[in-house]
């Protein structure tokens, strides 16, 4: 970016100014780079992923060049599992880590404004999972362009896409968590018992109310789609079959009620759990004392 | 691509055949493109002449009283210009061949079609192209018919206001093959005996065939895909369903194969892939006495490969390959499905998710094959649930009915025969989709390298400070 910082920074406050964000985002992703964490889950979900495309070829006489269907559903669902997983931890992990360290109190006595740290750190986090994301999907494509599996290019891309969306709206509740806990592994365990919420536990929760009080699909489906999870979820399912009519009377009544608009509302919810995260975590981190 | 090849030896032929037939079957005659010629030349033909047609465009809403050969070369036109069908034929023995037949009106409850017949048997409708036309061709009362080699595309309209791509009636002994319907309603085959549907390709429709109280059908070499169900056989008796692909018929209520109170089916060599569900049966067989053998057929990556009716009974499955549906089977309310058999003569059938083993090596599963998935349990009990179809939370469902047997459902069915490796089963010929390999290598390279780019922009120069310009 081109803004240039003119005021010294020691006299008058700054709240917001695009350079320091920059330089910290760049900082976050060099970091990244350098956790083995990271490179675990990057390593894992790209060898998972291309596992799926490798193994879910079948032999094309027998049924024809289909069969991307099941692998794009495949890594649909393991995209569920990591990608929030990764997400969740990364930005619990993230300042918490710091402050345990005391390295975020030696970044903070710099001309920086609060908000601009968080910030710096989001748009670094995000850049890392997309990396991460791309380098998953990039290996279950190449996979399956070697051994000429039908692949749908665009298919992949969109859903690398919705991945690295998903991952936004993780990476702001982690970071919502490490603005507001004193140490990272309360910050850890926390990430995990959101992750087990969002991906186990509430889509179980609504499963129990259907088989407790026949829920109305009405309202099952704005229970479900609420989950950043499973707004992920749909929106794939649509960008595969195209509707959600493999699923149920639930499925029917969102076609019927939103159409070609499900997909949009999928997205628009991770899009707002990114911000509504994202502001919230500014808002605690600035009025945060613990450092 | 032969429509061109044969455009070139027009002139030649066009003597050729001319002067033949001025000598041996009687009067052949071309004309030209003047309004009204065709229907005027048609009027004046005697019963059993050829009309040839030269390239040009005939007003079409004609109509043929007399047995005649109408035959085009070089791909005339016959157009309805929007109103009517565009060829009505009334007469035996009429053959319509080589011409493009196009604009029919629009009216549904006119029943408005390229061809439309009554009392018209022996017709032959070949190598016709049919554009933008509500019906393709509705023939009644047309026993012996031959379609043959037909391009069918439908009107481009929302799928319950267009027309069916074929439509017979009352036609016993048709034969249909070698068409390419797309974009139509439904091919229906009502009252229609011993007719065969053969080498067919029907796509974007929404019943690529449907088969009411027609007996005796042969549907084979057939490839539906894309409609909303690829075939639904009802009322009917005796039918045989062989090689057939069914392939990403996805609609709300979508099937590969649908059967209602069909007696006396064969099922064999057909391929079901990424549909919503494969093969889906309603009270068939309905009667006792019967059996129906569903052999060798592929069931893959359809969201569920064999949906049952509950009270379904006297199918026997064998050989069959079941690989990675969503759902292998199920029944479609609660219940098993265990009057149903799932080997025969110790045949049984492939599953890709068998977890057993095979300690003797004879091919044959040592432990019994059985479905019995909690989450599919509870979706037969509570339909709404289906919504959490491909969740970890379904995933762990089934994983907890696993662990604790307390939790496990009966089987819904039982395998005792499961074989460990895919049967062989002859390929059929498949259209295969257009996907680039190229493509697909550029998009995971370009996903790669922005992995990258990223990850090397934070390592890239961080000497300049924090707050450059903001420290003395």
């Amino acid at each position: 970016m081109t803004a240039t910082v003119t005021t010294p920074g020691f006299s008058t406050p700054r709240v917001f100014e695009l350079r320091p964000v920059t330089v910290i985002a760049r900082k976050v992703v060099r970091e990244a780079s350098r956790d083995r964490w990271f490179w675990l889950y990057c390593a894992g979900f790209a060898v998972l992923a291309g596992a799926i495309t490798m193994t879910a070829v079948p032999d094309q006489n027998l049924i024809g060049s289909g069969g991307f269907g099941r692998t794009a559903a495949s890594l649909v669902a393991l995209v569920q599992l990591v990608v929030p997983l990764m997400a969740l931890t990364l930005g619990a992990r993230y300042l918490a880590g710091e402050r345990d360290s005391g390295t975020l109190v030696f970044l903070l006595c710099h001309p920086v404004s609060r908000t601009e740290v968080l910030v710096g750190t989001y748009v670094g986090l995000a850049a890392s999972m997309f990396a991460a994301v791309s380098t998953g999907f990039g290996a279950a494509g190449l996979f399956s362009a070697l051994r000429s599996a039908p692949t749908d290019p665009v298919l992949l891309i969109r859903l690398a896409a919705l991945s690295w969306l998903l991952s936004l709206a993780m990476l702001g509740l982690g970071l919502l968590i490490s603005s507001t806990v004193k140490s990272a592994s309360t910050a850890l365990g926390m990430a995990l018992f959101v992750w087990l919420a969002v991906v186990f536990l509430g889509d179980l929760g609504v499963m129990g109310t259907v088989v407790a009080t026949r829920l109305p699909v009405g309202a099952l489906f704005a229970t479900v789609i609420i989950n950043p999870v499973e707004a992920f979820r749909l929106a794939s399912v649509v960008a595969l079959d195209g509707s959600l009519d493999a699923l149920g009377p639930a499925g029917t009544y969102a076609v019927d009620r939103f159409g070609d608009g499900i997909a949009t509302i999928a997205v628009g919810v991770m899009v707002a759990w990114t911000v509504i995260s994202g502001a919230v975590a500014v808002l605690a981190f600035r009025s945060g004392d613990q450092t | 691509m032969t429509g061109l090849r044969r455009a070139k030896t027009i002139p030649v032929l066009t003597a050729l055949v001319a002067g033949l037939l001025a000598l041996s079957a009687g009067p052949a005659t071309a004309v030209g493109s003047e309004p009204g010629g065709l229907q005027t030349l048609i009027d004046v033909a005697e019963p059993g002449d050829v009309v040839k047609l030269e390239p040009g465009t005939y007003d079409g809403g004609i109509t043929i009283d007399k047995p005649l050969t109408l035959v085009g070369q070089g791909w005339p036109v016959i157009d309805g210009h929007g109103e009517g069908s565009v060829i009505t034929v009334v007469a035996p023995d009429v053959t319509i061949r080589g011409v493009v037949i196009a604009n029919s009106g629009n009216r549904l409850d006119q029943e408005n079609a390229g061809i439309t017949s009554d009392l018209s048997p022996r017709i032959r409708i070949i190598e016709n192209r049919f554009q933008n036309v509500l019906f393709g061709m509705f023939l009644r009362h047309a026993h012996d018919a031959e379609i043959r080699d037909n391009e069918i595309g439908g009107m481009d309209l929302f799928i319950a206001r267009r027309g069916d791509g074929i439509r017979i009636w009352q036609s016993s002994g048709a034969v249909v093959e070698g068409n390419h319907v797309a974009n139509g309603r439904d091919s229906v085959f009502w009252f229609a005996d011993g007719i065969t549907v053969r080498n067919n390709h029907v796509e974007d429709g929404r019943y690529g065939l449907h088969f009411m109280y027609s007996d005796g059908a042969v549907v084979e070499g057939n490839v539906l895909e894309r409609n909303s169900v690829g075939a639904f056989l009802m009322y009917s008796t005796d039918l045989t369903m062989a090689d057939n692909v069914f392939r990403s018929n996805r609609g709300p209520s979508g099937y590969g194969l649908g059967l209602k109170d069909v007696d006396g089916l064969a099922v064999s060599g057909n391929r079901f892939v990424e549909n919503r569900v494969g093969l889906y049966a309603d009270n068939s067989p309905s009667r006792v006495d019967l059996y129906h053998h569903l052999e060798s057929n592929v069931f893959a990556f359809n969201n569920i490969g064999v949906l049952l009716g509950s009270t379904v009974a006297r199918n026997i499955f064998t050989g069959n390959a079941f690989i990675d549906n969503g759902v292998q089977v199920a029944s479609d309310s609660t219940g098993g499905l265990l009057d149903n058999e799932w080997s025969y003569r110790g045949v049984g059938n492939h599953w890709s998710d068998f977890a057993g083993f095979d300690a003797d090596s004879d091919g044959i599963g040592d432990i019994a094959y059985e479905i019995d998935n909690l989450f599919t349990d509870l979706v037969e009990r509570y339909p709404e649930i289906a919504f959490f179809t491909g969740t970890p939370a379904a995933q762990a469902v089934d994983m907890a009915s696993q662990t604790f047997p307390s939790l496990r459902p009966e089987p819904i069915l039982t395998d005792d025969s499961p074989l460990i490796r895919i049967p062989a089963i002859p390929p059929v010929p498949m259209p295969a989709e257009a996907t680039s390999r190229v493509l697909v290598l550029l998009a995971s390279l370009g996903l790669l390298l922005a992995a990258l780019v990223v990850m090397a922009g934070g390592r890239f120069r961080l000497s300049e400070q924090l707050v450059t310009g903001g420290t003395p």
